[in-house]
């Protein structure tokens, strides 16, 4: 079945593969159109860092730079014909890509960013230097080799590169609409939870950003080989903004949106040679900024920096346009300008808005659910040996013995020993600042303990390290909702479902993941029912309401198949209803024989749910045993309560009302 | 003669080294309130020394250039925040990169058409003939004023973050931005004054170096890659620090300029950036960020 969008992308294509039959015999024509068709493999490389993974890449015109030298010097140097010069730009672009990536994309923000301008300057600096393998300044000239034994006309090399546009295309929509796609959305929404579903974000990273320069390497061959000329200062900081200029202009997270990029970069140099229009063009600009201010002039009564921007940056262009001496001399000035009026004003981009318009104009119909699997199928009840609950009864689960940790001079937590046994739920509780949070924190390998270790089923649980942590059986919910606010309530257990996933990535871009991606959503659908989310499916997870969010990251944290579940407060703001839906969830889950640590404040709940109690104060565990006996605890009712001398039942039962309601 | 030339290295290079702690000393400032810098620092360097040169070129006395561009650097400081930061910052988002670069490329071509692409020499009252200080090393007093003119500047910003109500409240900013607002203090105005100190400092760092460089709008690149280096090695996070990586940076460009060749200039200081990313990426004197949940 053809969907309107792949009909559309269809024409497209057509659309641009009869170009040359057309204006075949015009060089000038077709030097712009494989341009075109270069710059949007290249926008679509560097959208994967920019767009998708949310982070400033100025290092990608180095990438081109890498990739055009090794197709050039691979054809000048060794005679190699097109397509293994072509393989290899591409191969220097992936893993020069992923040797910049493994130590760059343990930095956030700034740092990021400084580390790709470094390497950007690096490489040019080297192909600069290193006279005897590049020419040096000097350049380096090339011939296009030929494609398997054809020489190559212009409009066959076009239509060469337009083939590879279509594959990447292809390529990269296989790639986003799978779990890689929707993994890139939850780990800019919580980088935290990610990982703890066991989705390396790191990993993720890394490889999305090889796989980017790698487009930015075979585009760079391309390149070399369209223009036959080859010199290190094509490629420095001033090619780096025109690509950024494309991808934000353009529109970021868009396929469509690079295309249209790569045509706007292609005409700009055209535009900035013909007064006239640029004038026509800035003023147009300007009236579309003044009307989009107008606009919002109705909904706030103030002028917003966001209004008044755009205005200011295309008024600048008006004054320009009418009055500079010569356009081209001041063509920094005008990409900056474009550059930010849209940064501003239009953060998403033409494609965007475009986007956005039609979104309204036509209701793209939603895919239905499938039928929920059963939900043996997706969470195998565990291990079923003796009766729960009992002292000494069941197997040891999770061991941790002697864990320590401290921030700075406060001991968080020290020397915690705690036991959970096979279908046991375990309270943790305590007061505040006692350290149960940091517990969990140390358990689930947020934080490294400073002595100590935990044993999971036996093993040795990898220590800080919180993906490590999540693949060895430990899944988590938090105190504070780590929701991927962006996806639907389906999308967000699909991210946890580790087990479904298991096609090599350049499988999934060949379009094999359909099948894993059916049975997935039959899996999640399973799992929201578990938690009473079933008909909220497809609502985002921001939109759902609180309670609903919560019962959400446990479904989440059950797609992980954990062996053992931490919920961290879930009950926390709950209203009555809620725990009452919650308390339903707990019997599920303890139905599976699963074996949970609970973290809660609300002694009914805890009476209510937990087999045993353990309760810490100052980072020490001053009491372990049933609720029962827990209650009763001189000790216990000492931490909560200061030191009331006191014994028996009316005592206890004071702590419970203070305790309970200190929690709302 | 091997020995004095790698002396006479040591003594320029060293000299170059305080102007590239200044420049990063400006952008620890600016990171420390509000967690972001300006990737436009080397062109606000540019033009506040253009127009600085300007002001000398039309007559006005060397006493009164220095404080100008001070004034202008500061005030260039808080253009970029107001225009390129703190829209950003409002959205929680990591725009200020791009927006701080767009208006550095709007300034350079600016730069470009308005003082031309030469590299000028930059005029000074202080001598430029060499001091002998021993075994044939020579040092310029326009050298011994940058050393000296960065020092006192360094030992000004600590007096005024450490003994003025106004530098307390934006190390509080610094410290912690929320309960710095909830006592009272404004957030905004704290990252604005950082940004203002920051172009100042900047602005203070290129009146120093152009009688050496000269001026011209390459001088933006070349500053602002090796004063990141010097940021970044030394921490951002971290006050100190920048003074001992610059002065070691700058030597180790000047002889790697020296021994290898002049085009190899830059590589020390990106090789260290990416050593230093790579292996300490919170810096030399940086602290761990703890993740919190």
């Amino acid at each position: 079945m053809i969907t309107k969008r792949q009909a559309t992308e269809a024409t497209a294509l057509l659309l641009m593969a009869v170009v040359p039959l057309v204006f075949g015999g015009n060089a000038y024509i077709m030097g712009l159109i494989t341009l075109v068709v270069i710059y949007a493999i290249t926008l679509i490389g560097l959208d994967v860092t920019v767009g998708y993974l949310g982070q400033v890449n100025l290092g990608h015109a180095a990438f081109m730079a890498l990739g055009a030298y090794a197709a050039g010097l691979a054809t000048t140097k060794l005679g190699w014909s097109m397509a293994p010069s072509l393989l290899a730009a591409m191969l220097v672009g992936l893993v020069t890509g992923a040797l910049l990536a493994l130590p760059a994309l343990r930095l956030e923000g700034p740092q990021f960013a400084l580390a790709t301008l470094s390497f950007a300057s690096l490489v040019v600096i080297l192909l600069n230097e290193l006279e005897g393998l590049t020419n040096g300044a000097q350049g380096l000239s090339l011939v296009r080799p030929a494609l398997f034994g054809i020489k190559l006309s212009p409009a066959g090399f076009y239509w060469m590169c337009l083939a590879l546009l279509s594959l990447i295309w292809m390529g990269m929509r296989n790639l986003l609409s799978s779990h890689w796609g929707r993994s890139f959305e939850a780990l800019r929404d919580s980088p935290i939870a990610t990982d703890a579903v066991g989705v390396s974000v790191y990993g993720r990273k890394v490889t999305a950003f090889a796989l980017g320069s790698s487009l930015g390497g075979l585009a760079g061959g391309l390149y070399g080989f369209d223009f036959q000329y080859l010199q290190p200062d094509s490629f420095r900081y001033d090619l780096m903004v025109i690509l950024l200029l494309g991808v934000v202009l353009g529109g970021r997270k868009s396929l469509w949106g690079a295309l249209l990029g790569a045509v706007l970069i292609v005409m700009l140099p055209n535009l900035l040679s013909a007064r006239p229009v640029f004038a026509t063009i800035a003023i147009l600009g300007f009236v579309a900024s003044l009307l989009a201010a107008w606009h919002r002039r109705r909904i706030s009564s103030t002028i917003s920096f966001q209004a008044a921007a755009p205005i200011a940056a295309t008024g600048l262009m008006v004054l320009g346009g009418l009055f500079a001496q010569s356009l081209e001399d001041w063509r920094k000035a005008v990409f900056a300008l474009i550059l930010f009026a849209v940064v501003v004003g239009l953060p998403e981009g033409v494609m965007g808005c475009v986007e956005r318009a039609l979104a309204g104009l036509f209701r793209v119909g939603r895919r239905p659910l499938p039928l929920p699997c059963s939900l043996d199928e997706v969470l195998p009840a565990q291990e079923p040996d003796q009766e729960p609950g009992l002292e000494n009864n069941g197997a040891v689960r999770l061991e941790v013995v002697g864990l320590s940790c401290r921030f700075g001079g406060l001991v968080a937590l020290d020397r915690f020993n705690m036991k959970v046994r096979a279908g046991e739920v375990h309270g943790l509780i305590g007061p505040n600042g006692s350290g149960k949070s940091t517990a969990i924190n140390v358990i689930s390998g947020l934080y490294p303990p400073a002595t100590g270790y935990v044993r999971l089923d036996g093993r040795l649980l990898p220590s800080g390290n919180l993906v490590r942590a999540a693949r060895a059986g430990i899944g988590r919910t938090f105190q504070n909702l780590q929701l991927f606010f962006g996806l639907s309530a389906l999308e967000n257990v699909m991210v946890a479902l580790r087990h479904v996933y298991c096609l090599p990535l350049p499988l999934i871009m060949l379009g094999f993941g359909v099948r894993e991606e059916e049975t997935a959503r039959s899996e999640a659908l399973s799992l929201l029912n578990l938690v009473g989310l079933g008909d909220h499916a497809e609502i985002k997870a921001q939109d759902l309401p609180y309670g609903a969010q919560r019962f959400l990251e446990i479904a989440r944290a059950l797609a992980c198949r954990p062996r053992l579940l931490i919920l961290d407060e879930p009950a926390a703001g709950l209203s009555l209803p809620d725990i009452k839906t919650l308390l339903g969830i707990m019997d599920r889950i303890r139905e599976r024989r699963i074996p949970v640590i609970l973290i809660e404040h609300h002694m009914d709940v805890v009476a209510q749910l937990c087999d045993r109690v353990t309760v810490l104060d100052g980072g020490k565990v001053i009491a372990t045993g049933t609720p029962g006996e827990i209650q009763t605890d001189p000790e216990v009712i000492r931490a909560y309560l200061g030191s009331i001398a006191c014994t028996g039942g009316a005592c206890t039962g004071v702590a419970n009302n203070k305790t309970s309601s200190a929690a709302c | 003669m091997e020995l004095i030339n790698n002396g006479q290295m040591l003594v320029s290079g060293a000299a170059m080294g305080f102007v590239y702690a200044l420049v990063a000393y400006g952008f620890q400032m600016t990171y420390a309130t509000s967690k972001s810098i300006n990737f436009g620092q080397g062109e606000l360097v540019m033009v506040s020394t253009f127009i600085s040169l300007t002001a000398a070129e039309s007559g006005l006395p060397y006493a009164l250039v220095v404080p100008l561009g001070l004034l202008v650097g500061a005030g260039l400081g808080l253009f970029v925040e107001r225009v390129a930061v703190r829209f950003a910052l409002a959205q929680k988002s990591e725009g200020w990169i791009l927006m701080t670069i767009i208006l550095g490329l709007f300034a350079i071509s600016a730069a470009e058409n308005i003082w031309g692409k030469d590299e000028r020499p930059f005029p000074t009252p202080i001598g430029r003939a060499s001091l002998d200080i021993g075994g044939g090393i020579g040092v310029t007093p326009v050298e011994l004023s940058v050393a000296l003119g960065v020092i006192l500047v360094m030992v000004l910003i600590e007096v005024f973050r450490r003994w003025t109500l106004l530098g307390k409240a934006v190390d509080a900013v610094s410290a912690d931005r929320d309960a710095a607002e909830l006592m009272g203090i404004s957030a905004t105005t704290a990252i604005a004054i950082s940004y203002a100190l920051s172009g100042a400092v900047a602005a203070f760092a290129g009146i120093l170096v152009a009688p050496i460089t000269s001026v011209g709008p390459s001088m933006a690149a070349t500053l602002i890659l090796k004063a990141f280096s010097v940021a970044v090695v030394a921490g951002l996070q971290s006050g100190g620090g920048v003074a001992v990586v610059g002065i070691g940076l700058g030597i180790l460009e000047s002889l790697a300029s020296f021994h290898i060749g002049s085009g190899w200039r830059e590589t020390p200081g990106l090789i260290l950036l990416i050593l230093a990313l790579a292996l300490r990426p919170n810096g030399i004197f940086g602290k761990a960020i703890i993740r919190k949940v």
